[in-house]
């Protein structure tokens, strides 16, 4: 009996020094991700918050505790409808993008079979991020101005004496410049989806006797959605913040909610104010991503 | 005419890396309506791109594919009343076994030739052939891999096919399975009375389901015939090997007697062969002796000698390696467990099945 409880009270110590050594082991695995979170999310989160609820007089900071800030963003015009319009602007961006990224990651999916010719294709696609972002933006300027690329087509064509003016300087060249930024991101989530459908589901469908379309409505298209919504998240996203196309194609009226906070910021000097909205549209943000989070998941076919 | 699939001089050239090779090389066959037939060789022997070319997911670069004496070489795949399980199951991730099953008899072709309580009546009754009823709901994901394959199988036949193609149907699944799911099929096959065209790497699978079997080698087919024809008749020394464990003994033709063809080993001995006349006086041959056809026994004539080299437990029965004397070559023999083991070195005499032995041509 003694020694099955020697033994017993020995097993104990191994697993009490097991424990402690385990918990060594949890702490070297455990410390970098917190102190990385800590320094480069909760910190900045934690003075953005510091920051959105103090004021601001005679161009000097003072701390406080008030939420007239959050308020404002609410009720003083122009921060909501700003923020809804930048949204708008960002979902039509988003949909179009889709619309242009579809056909072309289709297209490089099921009809370019030399994996040469497809890395070439998926290279026109990616190489124009290797210019600058401005350049593209100027680019869209000198096509959709008054004596841009498709004024001079059009009075060639004979179907407008004048330069025609509703191309540039409005929502609409902004979401054009917008699409054709971001549409990438869209070719390529869409693409990575559609890259993942064996051969072998098509040639099923078409040995059970389906024809092209219904092979695309019944098969093609479902597996496709989740590709769909990902690349629609990223370039809603990219659209909703951005602040360049607004400044160099859009009009007076097209102002973005990220030209608003670089205003607060640099001209104004009102930092709190423009922490606020920050806040507020991160808030939007985790909101948007956790719902089409889960329409991902919904919609996401496991193979 | 003839009912069933004719394959004429079929050929189909596959480009690669700037030089083609031929896939198929020229396959001439005739598959009768109703048979299980196999199609059986190693990986890159074409056997697959034959199928897929009678599916119609291939085009043959030259030849002919006929129909009931139609030819069908041009008939786009969806028109054709073919259906395959492919060896990745190939089922629609998207819908539920259900709707995968239920899907062929909604394409164009099929509409109208059923109604929708009677496409509802037969997945289930083709669900049910396959044993999976009560799985109708699920998705492709939540199914094991046999239960995949069933899927598959009962979405080819739903549709009422006349002939079913199958790629490798069994080759992703385990060895117990395989064996459950050849018993199945070969259910299925009395059952339905379809023409069953099969592609397998798998000798035992041909040999144990198929009518006949095309074993095939480099795009050729090497040999057609029914399973015991290939096992023990074998064309040539590629299909010998191929099937079963035969060991190839070099000999030549001694002459003939009043009851068989009489060959000699390279050491002179003598081994009667009764179902055999197809080889001349003088003629080299390869003596095929498969190590179920030989047994030890008593030295005398008419035996063959050599020693014990190696001998392996195989369970079932105790397989000897045995050297024949003089060089004369290797032969491996299946003994029964419980009779004295032999010792390695030991002097042998094996005696020959005169009827399963088989000589083939150099």
């Amino acid at each position: 009996m003694s020694s099955i409880a020697l033994s017993a009270g020995e097993n104990a110590k191994t697993i009490r020094s097991a424990r402690r050594l385990d918990r060594r082991r949890m702490l070297f695995w455990v410390v970098p991700p917190v102190a990385w979170f800590t320094v480069f999310m909760l910190i900045p989160y934690a003075m953005l918050l510091y920051t959105s609820l103090g004021r601001v007089e005679d161009m000097r900071f003072i701390p406080g505790l008030s939420l007239r800030n959050f308020i404002q963003v609410f009720t003083v015009d122009p921060y909501l409808s700003v923020i809804i319009k930048s949204a708008r602007i960002g979902l039509m961006t988003a949909v179009l993008s889709a619309i242009v990224a579809y056909p072309l990651s289709f297209f490089l999916a099921f009809h370019v079979r030399s994996s040469r010719l497809k890395f070439l294709i998926y290279l026109l696609v990616i190489v124009p991020w290797w210019a600058s972002y401005l350049v593209k933006a100027y680019a869209w300027k000198t096509i959709l101005g008054s004596g841009g690329i498709l004024n001079a087509l059009l009075q060639k064509a004979g179907l407008t004496d004048e330069p025609v003016r509703i191309f540039l300087y409005n929502e609409f060249s902004v979401v054009v410049t917008l699409t054709y930024i971001f549409t990438p991101f869209a070719v390529l989530s869409i693409y990575a989806q559609l890259e993942r459908i064996p051969t072998s589901l098509i040639e099923a469908a078409r040995n059970l006797g389906a024809g092209g379309w219904m092979i695309f409505w019944r098969i093609i298209a479902p597996i496709s959605v989740p590709g769909v919504v990902a690349g629609g998240i990223i370039t809603f996203s990219l659209a909703f913040g951005d602040f360049v196309a607004p400044v160099l194609v859009g009009g007076p009226d097209s102002v973005m909610i990220s030209n608003i906070v670089i205003n607060l910021l640099g001209v104004a000097f009102d930092w709190p104010m423009a922490a606020a909205i920050g806040l507020v549209i991160i808030t939007l943000g985790l909101l948007l991503i956790s719902a089409s989070g889960w329409l991902e998941e919904k919609t996401q076919i496991r193979f | 005419m003839t009912t069933g699939i004719e394959l004429r001089k079929l050929r189909k050239l596959y480009e690669g890396h700037g030089q083609g090779a031929w896939a198929v090389d020229g396959v001439d066959m005739t598959i009768g309506a109703g048979k299980f037939i196999t199609l059986l060789g190693p990986s890159g022997c074409g056997k697959t791109t034959t199928l897929r070319m009678i599916a119609g997911l291939e085009v043959p670069t030259s030849g002919q594919i006929l129909r009931d004496g139609l030819d069908i070489t041009d008939q786009p795949v969806t028109d054709r009343d073919m259906r395959m399980v492919f060896q990745d199951f190939a089922l629609f991730p998207n819908m539920t076994v259900e709707q995968n099953v239920t899907f062929g008899l909604r394409v164009r072709r099929m509409r109208g030739r059923y109604s929708e309580a009677e496409i509802k009546k037969r997945v289930f009754q083709f669900l049910d052939l396959v044993h999976l009823a009560d799985h109708a709901h699920k998705k492709p994901h939540q199914l094991s891999g046999g239960q995949k394959q069933r899927v598959s199988l009962a979405r080819a036949l739903v549709t009422d096919p006349q002939v079913v193609l199958f790629d490798e149907p069994l080759g992703s699944l385990d060895a117990n399975l395989r064996k459950i799911m050849q018993i199945e099929l070969i259910r299925i096959h009395r059952e339905l009375g379809k023409t069953f065209i099969y592609v397998t790497h798998d000798q035992d699978e041909a040999m144990a389901m198929s009518n006949a079997i095309a074993v095939m080698r480099g795009g050729k087919v090497m040999q057609f015939g029914s399973p015991r024809d290939i096992y023990d008749r074998p064309a040539n020394r590629y299909v010998a090997s191929f099937i079963g464990h035969a060991h190839i003994v070099e000999a030549k033709v001694a002459g003939r007697d009043g009851q068989g063809l009489v060959v000699s080993l390279g050491n002179g001995e003598k081994v009667r062969l009764e179902n055999e006349n197809s080889a001349a006086t003088g003629e080299s041959v390869g003596l095929m002796l498969r190590a179920e056809d030989l047994a030890f026994g008593e030295a005398g004539p008419g035996m063959v000698s050599g020693n014990v080299a190696d001998s392996l437990y195989r369970g079932e029965y105790i397989e000897y390696v045995v050297e024949l004397n003089g060089g004369a070559g290797v032969v491996h023999v299946h003994a029964r467990t419980d009779l004295p083991a032999i010792d390695q070195g030991a002097a042998v005499a094996v005696r020959v099945n005169p009827h399963k032995a088989h000589v083939l041509a150099h």
